[in-house]
């Protein structure tokens, strides 16, 4: 895989990157961590800003960080990954339909509650008439969506893709969530939105170049740790890996899984991201987002290895910081 | 490109069959699934007809021996899987095997008959009933009950999701990262998605007529199609002559409306257009041409438009199937692409069932009888939907 991401365009629990003081610690409320979202002034007109359910708002405005930061108007194609798609639309429209009978109902939630309602949302606002995609492989989306712009980027080299990860919380996901046990133990639940420039060709700036993605389902840790040591052996002959990216959330049962991949990397820095976001099925955008901005200024980290799960989809991700 | 993808075996169930020879049989005989629900609970049963599987949805588990508490979107997926993949299912063992599927609502039916709950009584409320809600959930339960534990995906944009699961699965074929693909896609009716078209004004009260000049609008339908892709080197492995490669792909964004098309069909035109390019084709090529056709004012005036255009006035054989099988929206990319296989498989071209006048804006006629004997090249299938996602596959036969 030979997969540059750039300019991240964020918005989450931590803040959004487009201010000076990202990633602050966010607060959980109730065990959940919500968007701290930024001032949308210059990023979606106020009129249009009304009408949108936050996946859609913090959506659009993270795209939009990402083209500004990137000094592009209009990407080439887009590909996105959400594992639930517009929950808030979704449930606005079925409220109305279940207490009104089917009757006297509206469009508007309806047509947002699309899952591809971000992607195309996007398209029409920056006029692109290019590729258009939208996965919603639960905690494999965001990866996909990235799979998906290495197989196009192959196609159409030298072209910028817009690739992001959004997934939003509301009251309702979080009860029904609940009580399926997604959020056991310590897990603090979360959302956000991670956008990026994708090409097969460096920005001028900082870069993360995606060398390797495995995304893989496990039964159990020890099913998920022999694939992790499979994926570290392809590649530690060759690479020295000093930093390692793990997706701690909270489950006491997970820290002994990630604990154990800490040993086999030994890696001399190790990041954290989900006390930042929360768990959420699309998180490892904001990892991404959150290691460009760590990379900034810190240049000790240049060989990366992302690990991270949500329920039993796993990634293992090695990552060149350039 | 390291292989073809091509293509070996078909799966399919909807309105006017619960497999792939049922339902050539029905577009032989003209035979449409349209109706009045009767499975679905709905306030509009006696007044918007859908293209609905006859089936419990017990009776749908049993044809596969799935559990019959799956959403039903999930039991449709399974059917139409085992069918493509039935045949060879010993023969791929030690093969990398990708499974691309795709739908609009996941497990809709089912949170929708407990939603009330879930947000007054959470307590009461059986996770079972919801916790398949995600589009990927519905997914991986079939993925699972088929061991289909390599790559697997579900892309999610509207009424053309499926041909993007085909077109993803025949790029991962050609560039040698998988052997094998299951690429389509299902959906079954919901209350949601009836009523939300419902809203829109876009439901036809009657039997629905794409291409007609006095169309009123679309006949929702429910099915799942799926299309069994190999590499050249896979084929040869299982002893199997493919019928047809998929040639050309093209996703494409019309930008102009979240739900509706643009007037003369940009997005439309750039998809058909790049699809016929990545196969190496002329419009002449073209022999059917498999349209989006969902009976909307608004589709159909677009679609013919760019068909026009990209065609320059010499628009080949062209109807729309949805007049058997209603709009099956995240299914009906796959269903079309086991239809256009039979095209080529069988050298015919489906009539557009029920077309009686010529539409003001668009010149060409699509096809009202069953054409047989007809040497079908290659077949151009269209799919465009909400979000401005518009996406064209070309099949071609193997020569």
């Amino acid at each position: 895989m030979n997969l540059y991401l750039y300019s991240a365009g964020i918005i989450s629990p931590a803040g959004s990157n487009k201010d000076a003081d990202f990633p602050v610690i966010p607060t959980a409320d109730k065990g959940r961590l919500f968007c701290k979202e930024p001032d949308y002034t210059g990023l979606i007109p106020p009129m249009q800003l009304r009408r949108m359910s936050k996946v859609v708002r913090t959506g659009i405005a993270a795209s939009k960080i990402s083209l500004q930061k990137a000094g592009i108007e209009k990407p080439d194609a887009i590909s996105i990954g959400t594992a639930m798609g517009c929950l808030q639309d979704t449930e606005v429209f079925l409220t109305k339909m279940v207490e009104q009978d089917e009757q006297m109902l509206t469009p508007t939630a309806f047509i947002q509650s699309t899952h591809n309602t971000v992607s195309g949302q996007i398209a029409l606002l920056c006029g692109c008439n290019g590729h258009n995609l939208t996965f919603v492989q639960r905690g494999h989306s965001f990866e996909h969506a990235l799979i998906n712009a290495e197989l196009y980027l192959q196609d159409h080299p030298g072209e910028s893709m817009l690739v992001g990860g959004i997934d939003e919380l509301t009251d309702n996901s979080f009860k029904a969530l609940s009580k399926a046990g997604i959020y056991s133990n310590d897990t603090i639940a979360g959302e956000g939105a991670g956008f990026f420039i994708a090409s097969d060709q460096p920005n001028t700036g900082k870069n993360i170049l995606v060398n390797d993605l495995l995304c893989f389902t496990a039964k159990n840790i020890e099913e998920a740790l022999k694939k992790v040591e499979g994926f570290i052996s392809c590649h530690s002959s060759t690479v020295a890996i000093d930093t390692l990216i793990a997706g701690r959330n909270g489950d006491k049962a997970m820290d002994i899984f990630y604990d154990r991949v800490s040993t086999i990397i030994a890696p001399a820095n190790e990041i954290s991201f989900k006390d930042k976001c929360g768990e959420y099925p699309t998180a490892s955008a904001f990892a991404i987002g959150l290691l460009l901005s760590k990379a900034a200024d810190d240049n000790a980290m240049k060989h990366v290895v992302m690990v991270n799960h949500f329920k039993h989809y796993y990634s293992c991700w090695l990552l060149q910081v350039i | 490109m390291v292989s073809a993808a091509y293509i070996v075996n078909t799966g399919i169930i909807c309105a006017i069959g619960n497999d792939t020879q049922t339902c050539l049989q029905s577009l032989r005989d003209s035979r449409h699934g349209i109706g009045k629900a009767e499975y679905l609970k709905t306030f509009w049963a006696d007044e918007i007809p859908v293209a609905e599987i006859k089936a419990t949805n017990e009776q749908l588990a049993a044809m596969t021996g799935v559990n019959s508490n799956w959403p039903r979107t999930a039991l449709l997926s399974a059917i139409a899987v085992q069918e493509a993949l039935q045949p060879f299912a010993e023969k791929i063992k030690g093969l990398r095997t990708g499974f691309f599927s795709a739908n609009t609502v996941g497990g809709m039916d089912l949170t929708e008959a407990v939603y009330k709950n879930i947000k007054e009584n959470i307590e009461q409320v059986d996770i079972n009933n919801y916790k398949s809600h995600e589009c990927g959930a519905v997914t991986q339960l079939v993925a699972d009950a088929f061991g289909l534990d390599g790559f697997v995906t579900t892309i999610s944009t509207a009424c053309s999701s499926s041909a993007n699961s085909i077109m993803m699965a025949a790029q991962m074929i050609e560039n040698g990262m998988l052997d094998i693909a299951i690429a389509g896609g299902a959906d079954s009716l919901s209350r949601f998605t009836l009523n939300g078209f419902n809203t829109l004004m876009i439901l036809d009260r009657q039997l629905c007529q794409p291409f007609d000049n006095n169309r009123r609008g679309l006949n929702l339908g429910e099915g799942a199609g799926y299309i069994l892709l190999m590499s050249k080197r896979a084929a040869e492995q299982c002893g199997v002559s493919p019928i047809a490669t998929v040639s050309g792909y093209a996703n494409a964004n019309d930008a102009y409306h979240q739900t509706a098309s643009s007037p003369d069909g940009i997005g439309n035109k750039l998809a058909m257009g790049n699809a016929m390019k990545k196969a190496g084709l002329q419009p002449a090529d073209i022999k059917y041409i498999n349209l989006h056709g969902t009976g909307t004012a608004n589709n159909d005036s677009s679609e013919g438009k760019a068909v026009e255009v990209i065609f320059e006035g010499n628009v080949p054989m062209a109807s729309s199937t949805k007049a058997y099988t209603g709009h099956t929206l995240g299914a009906a990319a796959g269903v079309e692409a086991v239809f256009s296989v039979l095209s080529i498989q069988h050298g015919l071209v489906y009539p557009n069932l029920r077309w009686v006048s010529q539409m003001e804006d668009v010149r060409f006629k699509p096809v009202t009888e069953l054409k047989e004997g007809i040497d079908v090249q290659h077949v151009l299938s269209n799919s465009f939907g909400f979000g401005g996602n518009c996406s064209s596959l070309v099949f071609s036969k193997c020569s």
